[in-house]
């Protein structure tokens, strides 16, 4: 798994690719919560169009980066979801909870 | 001899993506279609992250056994450790209407799988599941 970030537009982008499992959920969610909590990140853009797949612990990094945006103020979107981690997503009934979009493009036109 | 495929992992997270693969072509082996490989290597993959954190206590090096067997109307796997087991009834899931991170491994497994059955025996931990091919034309 590789993770990286980004700036495009006036948004930051997290870029991910590989798998997101208990393995490396923790990376993630580091990052995630390092741009909001410490460089506080205004609009964070989670790329997931790399992404195979994705289990509970990783939803619950998003959740968590998501909840904790709501708390400073931030905007969190997703876009880029394959079918297997949206099936996942809506599995876990959380797909409502999250801003999602097709394309970068479309994501950072709603920002 | 029944059609048995047996793994033993370390409860290290490394691994999982190796088993997901093996248990992912395993159902497509005994005639899943692709969409219901997927879910069943989900739900194998949240039970064994559950061993894991919650048995293991994020210990690495501790043994999990896998059983994969297919039945005459699909497929049941059995997990067996030797950690720190949990009453059967607090292996409901929660409920979803709270937005909120962790949790969501258990629910995901009754989703998926037909029929789960966990038993903590003084020696060990076993984890019985079970999922039925689609029958024909569905």
């Amino acid at each position: 798994m590789q993770i990286a970030t980004r700036q495009a537009a006036n948004a930051t982008v997290v870029d991910i690719k590989g798998d997101i499992d208990l393995y490396n959920s923790p990376e993630i969610r580091k990052v995630i919560l390092e741009e909001l909590k410490e460089k506080r990140t205004t609009r964070l853009v989670v790329n997931l169009t790399n992404v195979r797949y994705i289990d509970s612990s990783g939803v619950a990094s998003l959740v968590e980066g998501l909840k904790v945006s709501k708390t400073m103020g931030s905007r969190f979107m997703l876009f880029g979801l394959s079918p297997a981690a949206r099936e996942v997503l809506e599995l876990s009934r959380l797909i409502r909870v999250f801003e999602v979009f097709g394309s970068e493009a479309e994501a950072l036109q709603a920002v | 001899m029944d059609s048995v495929l047996k793994l033993t992992m370390s409860s290290d997270p490394r691994y999982l993506s190796v088993v997901r693969s093996a248990i992912e072509r395993y159902a497509s082996l005994i005639g899943f279609g692709e969409e219901d490989c997927r879910w069943i290597t989900l739900a194998v993959h949240e039970a064994l992250t559950n061993i894991m954190r919650h048995a293991y206590h994020g210990k690495e090096d501790q043994p999990i056994e896998i059983s994969l067997r297919e039945t005459q109307g699909g497929i049941e796997v059995v997990l067996l450790d030797h950690g720190q087991g949990v009453r059967p009834e607090e292996l409901t899931g929660r409920p979803l209407d709270d937005v909120r991170p962790g949790g969501l491994g258990t629910h995901m497994i009754r989703e998926i799988m037909d029929k789960v059955d966990y038993a903590p025996y003084a020696d060990r931990n076993e984890l019985r599941m079970w999922k039925a091919k689609p029958a024909a034309g569905d």
